[in-house]
């Protein structure tokens, strides 16, 4: 089905053009990976420190608090506690998560899982990191701007965005730094999008793809759809910031000519909400696939899957009113986004169902993969049943903008997505880099940080019930928030084992990566898509001859198999 | 470690024999209409922790009795037989059905009936208008003359007083950045905006203190854009209204064009 002809790249010679400038779909998916892991961190340091101003309020920051802000003597002053939520948000989302799910599974997987020998156009694809790190530079650099990096939240509202409430270099620089990544963003989603439907495998159509690719396929979409709208938008706020034009500014602070800050919101979150999809899907197809290849069983109903994923697509679109809802927008406006939020969950349930169909009466081996993926199940199901209190308008009128809502969004986002993705790194491990991680440590991590990440959003759910408003830096100067020090100081302390459980992580990955000796065999979890077909690590070239797709990715127990294994390679004819 | 949190300090307080439920409670509701707020609240949850408990089942029962152990053949099937895609699509419309659009309809009619169903224009109600502005509530009463913006208004500074028992509309604005006028104590709150209104109304129940905060980022100093919320019966009310529009007369300047913030009720 390919469309036309693939040649096979030269083979790097030098350090240069084999990790800098290289065109392999590969390399930049593990360039993408460091990239994601190292924002991951610095995000994660930032969390904690957000986490310990809540809970001791005015108290110096252990170990490293004293060098960070040695003026106040190791505590985190309020106006860089702005920063520090709007820069853990900002990073977390564009320079962590999107990295490690879209840049660098995506960059991995879909050639090798749809049977290509690279991207439809590498040399964007290499671009498209390259820009990425200029804005990761941008990004930066604006802690170092003399007024301090953007302090106005991830959502960068105007008018507190535009110079009326941030006058300082941070700000533009943090909404320049999003527009250049939407642009590396977009570039990559234009290269998905081209490869799925060009390059498949001949014999591979569309519900003969994993459903990985369903997932990160729909993401590319909703990438190359609404990040050009955020991008607008961002360039609206630089030229209101720049140029002097009123689009988002009104009232006393408009000198001439009167805009609206409410229609940024619409901006935002035309793309904001979509951009929660553009997170999760690609989790959900990982976790879709996972689920099936280690309950050694063909995912159950997998095309009510893949069509319920591109039904939440299409209405994920259709929701982002309910962000505003305190914004007073009409009734009528209201209600209609109201209405089509909750349509979102009979998709929801079907997958779920779907999910939990996968491990009925299956054989499961419990590896490190498949437990991060039934941990995903765990936490998904918590983040999406938290929405309903959000959707519906009259019980968001009291929890819009408090913990609970930081408590949901971390469940579906971070929680997932987290999990989602640290279970990608564990099973594709061998194919990236050739060895396998310790199993062990591998469980050890995937327990400790469960109990840590439920302690933290458990507790952000409770605390927002109780009444407790976001980005506030010390939540104790009012009276009804009094009572919530003691769960605060649990919240920590769970953020604190989550994180300190990330550094079992990295000495497991750091040390197969480098140092491990042990090779991983070609298939080492014994599954039959594409990509384990060939030999391990995955060389330049993935395939040396195109293959040939006979059958489905998940074919586990079928009774016509041919072999003496448990599962058919998609290359192999069914008997 | 857990018992470092347990045995801190901050902990052995009062708070300490608080329960865990007592702590997690919202703030007293002292409002006629936030109970409607808090029970759909439980309703969802109750709804919720019926298909969570649900989910569990299947999650941890299928681990537990299909483990590669006890389970050593996995059943072949993609789950496309009629019974099979008729139990997914079941749950998916039972959800929706059951949750989604009982809480939609339930919340859609508190919201048609009551939170947008406007005082009529010649109820007899407080009114009061908000200007937001980084950081602090201001709080404007028309004075004798019943009038907005003239020079006989009482007006406050992150102090607001009402009558329980008697609806209070708000219009608010902005001066410089987004701000959210947020009461805890009546599950409500609305986005002070520049250069659109934006209004609230409610009624209040129970005499006392209560808490205002500002729900909306809006600047270093967000978390300290607090303002009290005095609720008195209404002979206290129109005892402390009399005393305040004669200081007000008294007082206000008209010279002063900054106190002419308001704008006529519209």
């Amino acid at each position: 089905m390919a469309f036309y002809e693939q040649h096979i790249h030269p083979k790097p010679t030098n350090f240069l053009s084999k990790y800098i400038i290289s065109y392999d779909h590969k390399v930049i998916g593990k360039q993408f990976l460091w990239y994601g892991i190292f924002f991951l961190f610095v995000g994660g340091l930032m969390a904690l420190m957000i986490r310990w101003t809540l809970a001791y309020p005015g108290e110096a920051f252990p170990i490293i608090g004293s060098f960070l802000f040695p003026e106040t003597g190791g505590a985190v002053p309020p106006d860089t506690y702005a920063m520090l939520f709007t820069m853990h948000g900002t990073i977390m989302i564009f320079y962590a998560i999107t990295p490690i799910l879209i840049g660098a599974f995506g960059n991995f997987c879909i050639p090798l899982m749809i049977g290509a020998r690279d991207m439809a156009f590498p040399l964007l694809n290499m671009l498209s990191f390259h820009v990425a790190v200029l804005s990761a530079v941008i990004l930066m650099g604006s802690l170092f701007t003399p007024l301090g990096a953007a302090a106005g939240g991830w959502t960068s509202y105007p008018t507190l965005s535009t110079l009326i409430g941030s006058p300082g270099m941070g700000q533009t620089l943090w909404t320049l730094a999003i527009f250049i990544l939407g642009v590396s963003s977009t570039m990559g989603a234009v290269n998905y999008i081209t490869t799925i439907i060009t390059l498949r495998a001949p014999g591979m159509g569309y519900f003969d793809m994993p459903l990985t690719i369903w997932g990160l396929g729909l993401t590319a979409v909703l990438n190359a759809i609404f990040l050009p709208v955020l991008g607008a938008g961002c360039l609206l706020l630089i030229f209101d910031r720049v140029f002097g034009t009123t689009f988002f500014l009104a009232g006393a602070a408009a000198t001439s000519g009167t805009g609206d800050p409410v229609l940024f919101q619409h901006v935002f979150w035309i793309f904001g909400h979509p951009e929660v999809y553009i997170l999760i899907l690609p989790a959900w197809g990982i976790v879709s696939d996972l689920l099936s290849f280690f309950a050694r069983k063909p995912a159950f109903g997998a095309k009510a899957t893949a069509l319920s994923m591109t039904t939440i697509t299409i209405l994920s679109t259709l929701v982002y009113g309910h962000h505003m809802f305190t914004t007073q927008m009409s009734p009528l406006l209201t209600q209609t986004f109201m209405t089509l939020t909750m349509t979102i969950s009979i998709p929801s349930a079907i997958f779920f169902a779907n999910w939990l169909g996968t491990i009925w009466k299956g054989s499961i081996r419990f590896t490190s993969p498949m437990l991060f993926s039934l941990g995903v199940v765990f936490v998904f199901g918590l983040g999406g049943l938290t929405g309903l209190y959000l959707g519906t308008v009259t019980t968001d009128l009291f929890l819009h903008d408090t913990y609970f809502v930081v408590g949901h969004f971390h469940y579906t986002m971070a929680a997932s997505v987290l999990l989602g993705g640290l279970g990608a790194v564990y099973f594709w491990m061998p194919k990236m880099f050739g060895t396998i991680m310790n199993e062990w440590w591998a469980k050890v991590h995937f327990w400790i940080t469960m109990v840590g990440l439920n302690i933290v959003f458990m507790g952000m759910l409770l605390i927002g019930y109780a009444g407790m408003h976001r980005r506030i830096f010390n939540p104790f100067v009012y009276e009804f928030t009094q009572k919530l020090i003691p769960l605060n100081e649990l919240t920590t302390w769970g953020a604190i084992i989550m994180g300190f459980a990330q550094i079992i992580f990295v000495i497991n990955f750091v040390h197969a990566v480098f140092f491990k000796k042990e090779k991983a065999s070609d298939n080492p979890w014994e599954v039959g898509t594409l990509e384990w077909t060939i030999p391990s690590p995955a060389p330049h070239y993935n395939f040396d001859k195109i293959p040939v797709v006979k059958c489905g990715p998940h074919e586990f127990g079928n009774p016509n198999l041919t072999g003496d294994r448990d599962f058919q390679y998609q290359t192999e004819e069914l008997a | 470690m857990l018992s470092t949190i347990l045995l801190s300090p901050a902990v052995s307080t009062a708070t300490q024999k608080m329960g865990f439920f007592e702590m997690i409670a919202p703030p007293e509701d002292i409002s006629v209409h936030g109970n409607k707020i808090d029970w759909l609240f439980n309703y969802t949850t109750s709804m919720n922790v019926f298909f969570f408990v649900l989910v569990c089942i299947g999650l941890f029962g299928f681990s537990y009795l299909y483990h590669k152990k006890r389970h050593p053949k996995a059943l072949y099937t993609y789950g496309n037989t009629k019974t099979q895609i008729a139990v997914a699509t079941g749950i998916g419309i039972a959800v929706f059905f059951g949750i989604d659009l009982n809480i939609t309809r339930i919340s859609n009619n508190d919201y048609v009936e009551v939170f947008t169903n406007w005082p009529k224009a010649d109820e007899d109600v407080v009114k009061v208008e908000v200007m937001a502005q980084q950081w602090a509530w201001n709080f404007r009463y028309a004075g004798k003359d019943g009038l907005f913006n003239t020079e006989d208004d009482v007006t406050t500074l992150n102090d607001l007083r009402v009558p329980a028992g008697k609806k209070v509309v708000f219009q608010m604005i902005s001066k410089d950045v987004i701000h959210s006028l947020y009461f805890p104590n009546a599950r409500r709150k609305v986005d002070a905006i520049p250069g659109r209104l934006t209004r609230m109304w409610y009624e209040l129940t129970k005499p006392g203190i209560y808490d205002i905060a500002c729900a909306e980022m809006c600047g270093t100093y967000h978390y300290r854009m607090a303002a009290k919320l005095t609720v008195y019966t209404q002979e206290e009310y129109d005892r402390w209204v009399e005393q305040s529009q004669n200081l007000a007369m008294q007082t206000n300047d008209p010279e002063r064009p900054d106190a002419f913030w308001g704008w006529p009720w519209q």
